[in-house]
């Protein structure tokens, strides 16, 4: 029998990596945790005291809390519907004959293949000129911003559901309809259980992305709807750059981040299906 | 249970027509077996009776009713799918009560169905199991479970032995005949199978294409097959066809082959010169005294029979004698064919003489 031996290679290899991955937090953490005279004194990346001084300004800021809960509002809204509606469109997709629906599909994709800039404009003039209702408008708004991220979140999340719901074997459906249920209580009682790994991946995924989006929040918010990550080019001013506090910003950013994967990383299991068919 | 009556069903998919006129009468508790080849429209017509799939044309009752525009929940049937479709995230208890949920029955009556069933089925011991975590047979089970604990007018079995090895599939056939016996209800059965179909059926359905060939008891159909198809597909080994023409010799009727072989025949209808196949199966051939002589190409003896393939006059023949025969390929036996037993065919429609 061989025996098992230390794969040296790979553990170097592996503890490179999340070096390379972890370090940045490190020191963003420990940026953050320095008085601004510290932080330009000596350059250090050892943590030698805790200052929790750019936390508290973060915190005691009314403007930058109103930030993290739009951030909050708009990303957790956003990853909510685009999942729902992704998942009710690959449902349709993969269990119905719609005439086209393999182009349907692909089409959807087409509209992560432009960078975002190109739809600033025609999204600028949706919000203020097309969805608007006497002087409402839905630009700098929460549910303008969710809407808005549904452009490229919901494509995304289709291509990502639809192999999820492919790999649900069609009988399933039909046994429960057979058995009584109703087209919404197949869904609810046999699909959407089935679907909780790639509902998790998806909604992690998209959530994470209307949560760093930047180029979109910058330019269809102006103050109501603001998100975190526009918040924190407030601190690059022409008079010096707040490294400190845009640090403490950035951890608040990567806490909410952490909370949502740890809540959902459990259901982001495989193999849930084994045992519905033959095998 | 209730009866089933199938009348001019059609099914077309766009421009193609894939059923055309079906009608087959299920009495009330009957076992009926849909038999073909895959392909033939078999488990259609059982998915259009759960109402899986529409009916183009014709109509499908239940018990009396038309059933065409009604949801496959409103029809009460139930259904055992090949790939038994048990819901992956439920435990065997909660897949056999499902139904009753959705009938919105109270808990303790669910729980008292699925008790007696699992005791029926024996899986009283696996009802907290998943269904990963059971073998094929127990998963075959329990889908059968999930059918009989709402005492439906109707079973419908979609080739429910096919993913079984072959052992399993002859004791889970013996399964499904016990619990017809003991529930009386009105099964329909598909298989391609036609030993299941034999062993299982009141009624046998054959299909192909999309029509039906033949309706009758099993051994009706195997004593007289309407056709060449149902000739050659009911049986095991197949029936033997050698094709020739009507004659006669010495005042007696004859099928000749081409190279003037005489195949014996009792009473045949029809006329001299005419272009026939001749009929006869595997195990109506015996070896013997005054048999027409065969050469033989291989022996494939099983212990209790023995198959012996040969060619008569270019054509293929094989015998399954009950006798052990040794021999060698290449050597001539003499093959005695049963009159009584032989079946004519018209080689020009396949129709039955």
């Amino acid at each position: 029998m061989r025996s098992r031996k230390t794969p040296w290679l790979s553990v170097a290899l592996w503890s490179l990596l999340s070096f390379v991955t972890l370090f940045p937090i490190y020191w963003m953490f420990v940026i953050s945790m320095k008085a601004p005279v510290e932080l330009f004194s000596t350059p250090d990346i050892l943590l030698r005291s805790l200052d929790w001084s750019n936390y508290v300004e973060v915190l005691e800021s009314p403007t930058l809390r109103g930030y993290m809960v739009n951030s909050l509002v708009i990303s957790s809204g956003n990853a909510v519907l685009v999942t729902a509606l992704g998942f009710l469109a690959c449902y349709a997709l993969t269990r119905y004959d719609l005439p086209g629906k393999e182009s349907i599909f692909f089409w959807t994709i087409t509209n992560r293949m432009a960078p975002p800039a190109v739809f600033l404009l025609p999204l600028f003039l949706l919000l203020t000129q097309v969805y608007r209702i006497g002087d409402f408008s839905l630009l700098d708004t929460r549910i303008g911003m969710i809407l808005v991220y549904c452009t490229f979140n919901l494509p995304f999340a289709i291509w990502t559901l639809r192999p999820t719901l492919d790999a649900i074997p069609k009988e399933l459906d039909e046994a429960a309809l057979v058995d009584g249920a109703s087209a919404w209580r197949v869904i609810w009682d046999v699909i959407l259980p089935l679907a909780r790994p790639g509902l998790a991946v998806t909604l992690i995924l998209t959530w994470v992305f209307a949560w760093n989006e930047y180029l979109l929040a910058a330019t269809l918010t102006n103050f109501t709807a603001r998100t975190l990550t526009t918040g924190l080019s407030e601190y690059v001013t022409t008079t010096g750059t707040a490294w400190g506090i845009m640090a403490a910003i950035s951890v608040f950013t990567l806490i909410p981040a952490l909370i949502v994967f740890s809540l959902v990383q459990r259901h982001i299991v495989t193999g849930l299906t084994f045992g519905a068919v033959k095998g | 249970m209730a009866t089933v009556q199938i009348r001019g069903v059609t099914k077309r998919y766009g421009g193609v027509q894939v059923m055309h006129g079906v009608d087959v009468d299920i009495e009330d508790g009957e076992f009926v077996v849909l038999v073909g080849p895959s392909g033939y429209g078999k488990s259609t017509l059982l998915r259009m009776i759960a109402g899986l799939e529409e009916v183009s044309g014709g109509t499908i009752s239940i018990g009396g009713r038309v059933v065409n525009d009604m949801l496959p929940k409103e029809r009460d049937i139930a259904m055992v799918f090949q790939s038994y479709a048990l819901y992956p995230h439920k435990t065997v208890a909660q897949n056999m009560g499902f139904p009753l949920l959705m009938q919105k029955r109270p808990k303790a009556e669910i729980e008292e169905k699925v008790r007696k069933a699992a005791e029926i089925l024996d899986l009283t011991k696996y009802l907290d199991r998943y269904p990963r975590q059971l073998s094929g047979g127990q998963r075959q089970r329990v889908a059968m479970g999930r059918a009989i604990v709402r005492d439906p007018q109707v079973f419908l079995f979609d080739e429910p032995l096919s993913n079984l090895d072959a052992k399993l599939r002859v004791s889970m056939r013996v399964e499904i005949k016990e619990l017809h016996q003991r529930l009386r209800t009105t099964t329909v059965y598909v298989t391609h199978d036609q030993i299941e179909a034999m062993t299982m059926a009141h009624k046998i359905v054959v299909m192909r294409d999309g029509r039906v060939e033949q309706i009758g008891r099993p051994l009706d159909l195997y004593d007289r097959p309407a056709n060449l198809f149902v000739a050659g597909f009911i049986g095991s080994p197949a029936m033997n066809f050698l094709e020739g023409r009507l004659a006669t010799r010495d005042g007696r009727r004859v099928v000749e082959t081409a190279d003037g072989t005489a195949l014996p025949l009792e009473g045949a209808a029809a006329e001299d010169g005419r272009r026939v196949t001749y009929g006869i199966r595997p195990e109506h051939i015996s070896v013997g005294e005054g048999g027409i002589p065969v050469k033989v190409s291989v022996f494939e003896p099983t212990g209790s029979e023995t198959l012996i393939f040969g060619r008569l006059g270019g054509q293929l023949i094989d015998a399954l004698v009950r006798d052990r025969i040794e021999g060698e390929p290449g050597q001539t036996l003499p093959f005695r064919i049963d009159p009584r037993r032989a079946h004519l065919f018209d080689t020009a429609t396949g129709v039955r003489l």
